[in-house]
């Protein structure tokens, strides 16, 4: 029995260790994931990127189906990419803007 | 790696290639700095700028048109292996054609542009297929689709200018096949055919061809879809993006027959070209203020410092251009700033530029992108030392200065100060691209969390 079950902060601190590696910061922070769906053992995330075309596409969602079947207590991931709606940086933590550059909205 | 994208070693051979090339020449000038303080119709001259053009300039374009095409215009590249014939070809016709320019051997300046124009060939047909495959054509796909005619073209017309420098045996005399004898009658005829022009004008038209058509409109077309991506903007006026594109080739179509034909049109067609420029800028000025992403990176920083040599060499072109301007010895060497600039200026700055950008992505992605979501990886930026990117700016932006200044005045000494300079601030790319490389033969992995309590100790 995992002492500790699955929740979504779980799963979104599981997820700042995936990076965009353009910008150098995490995805969660970056404001990248827009929902997050516990079933069981299954987690199922809904994501974007910054534009579409990103170089990086497979590799960041190859990224975080991995990050999130390295989670203790994962048997199954799917990881949805989205373009609507369109990324915007007024989506990102104060965190993300600090450590990418981008100004305030 | 991404899925539209070619494996990694075949553009980063591209580029490593073109970085020897670049250090090599480079190096050249140094060594030899009246190659820049003369008058630039002689042996060196034509055999360091083929080095610059075809070894440096063509070669890392080439293997980031192998990677960037299909990426930034999301399709696949028609053929990897047909890109890996297309190398071998390069890299003989290249180095042939240097070492043939400058032992001034014409007839096999000929053969090792023939090699190097297959390889071309190929090149273009693979870069052509790709197109073909375009999902959403837009402004970046017409820009590239129009360097591809240019490119062609210019390397026709290299060939047929060392074609009209050979002396080719009478085809009577020649005991072969018929075939053979049908070939070097024609080739004659094109000699006859090309002696009707003036030898530095039709030089000179090549080389716009080549610098305007093929360099100068990539660097328009790509930076329409890569600026807005590392800067997080996008395009604010398609209008204004169509525009430029169409201007720069109405002006090269003009520029390339006025300058050969020496007419005193040639002022007309450059001042299009020149407004194809400021359309350009325009809007690249209101992609940057559009841009989320407020710091500039210093590869950004050497693009746009490149694009903004521009304005100087635009004066230049107009002073050259000017209808019965005096042929002396100081106008010769302000053709070779014009030259110089917006070569070494211009694209080689550019590139510079965008190398920052694609060989820290070729080698993340070769060592990193399987990794990604398994440990941590490292960001683009840690790959390299930005200490040592910003020393190389600085020191490329003071040879730059230095060197055009002494081209002016043909002061050798200064040449090979300026020149210095230069390879100095190269060493500097070569040190970081090092860096960048060590990360493909040692990638830099730490473990992760898995464990969901481990993780929320860290939150």
């Amino acid at each position: 029995m995992n002492p500790h079950p699955l929740d979504e902060a779980t799963i979104l601190q599981t997820l700042r260790q995936v990076i965009d590696p353009e910008l150098g910061c995490n995805i969660v922070d970056l404001g990248l994931v827009y929902n997050v769906a516990i079933l069981g053992t299954k987690v199922s995330v809904v994501m974007t990127l910054t534009t579409p075309g990103c170089p990086m596409h497979e590799s960041i969602r190859w990224g975080v189906n991995n990050a999130l079947l390295n989670l203790e207590g994962v048997d199954d991931a799917e990881v949805e990419v989205v373009w609507d709606p369109p990324w915007h940086p007024s989506m990102m933590t104060e965190f993300g803007r600090n450590a990418t550059g981008v100004g305030s909205f | 790696m991404g899925v539209n994208a070619p494996s990694v070693r075949l553009p980063l051979t591209f580029v490593l290639t073109g970085l020897v090339a670049l250090l090599t020449g480079m190096s050249w000038l140094v060594i030899r700095p009246a190659i820049l303080a003369e008058y630039h119709y002689n042996q060196y001259v034509i055999a360091t700028t083929h080095l610059f053009v075809l070894g440096w300039i063509c070669s890392v374009v080439m293997g980031a048109m192998y990677q960037l095409v299909p990426v930034a215009l999301e399709t696949k590249l028609y053929s990897e292996k047909l890109a890996g014939w297309q190398f071998a070809f390069h890299v003989v016709g290249f180095i042939g054609m240097v070492w043939m320019f400058r032992v001034w051997n014409m007839k096999q300046v000929g053969h090792f542009g023939c090699v190097f124009a297959t390889g071309v060939g190929l090149f273009v047909y693979n870069i052509a297929r790709t197109l073909r495959r375009v999902p959403k054509w837009n402004v970046t796909a017409t820009a590239v689709t129009a360097a591809l005619c240019w490119f062609s073209l210019t390397v026709t017309a290299g060939l047929f200018i060392a074609i009209g420098k050979c002396s080719y045996e009478t085809s009577e005399g020649l005991a072969t096949a018929e075939g053979v004898r049908t070939l070097v009658g024609g080739l004659r005829q094109l000699a006859g055919f090309m002696s009707h022009f003036d030898a530095i004008s039709a030089m000179h038209a090549h080389a716009h061809l080549g610098g305007v058509g093929f360099f100068t409109m990539l660097i328009v077309g790509v930076s329409y879809k890569l600026i807005p991506m590392f800067a997080l903007s996008e395009i604010q006026s398609t209008r204004r993006a169509v525009w430029s594109v169409a201007l720069l080739n109405v002006g090269l179509a003009g520029s390339f027959v006025t300058i050969l034909l020496r007419s005193p049109w040639k002022l007309a067609f450059a001042l299009v070209v020149i407004a194809a420029l400021v359309v350009y800028g325009i809007e690249l000025a209101a992609i940057l203020r559009a841009r989320k992403r407020r710091v500039v990176d210093w590869g950004i920083k050497y693009f746009l410092t490149a694009v903004g040599l521009y304005a100087p060499v635009s004066v230049l072109a107009v002073v050259l251009a000017w209808p019965g301007l005096p042929l002396n010895p100081f106008t010769g060497q302000l053709e070779n700033v014009y030259g110089f600039l917006g070569l070494i200026g211009v694209v080689s700055f550019a590139i510079m530029g965008m190398l920052y950008k694609i060989v820290p992505f070729l080698v993340w992605f070769g060592s990193y992108s399987r990794q990604i979501g398994r440990a941590q990886v490292p960001a683009l930026a840690d790959l390299y030392s930005a200490k040592l990117q910003a020393a190389g700016y600085w020191s490329y932006l003071a040879g730059l200065i230095v060197t055009s200044s002494a081209i002016m005045f043909s002061s050798e000494a200064f040449v090979r100060c300026g020149c210095a300079l230069l390879a100095s601030s190269i060493s500097t790319l070569v040190i970081n691209v090092g860096m960048m490389l060590s990360h493909y033969i040692r990638p830099c992995l730490k473990p992760l969390s898995t464990s969901p309590s481990a993780i929320l100790k860290t939150a």
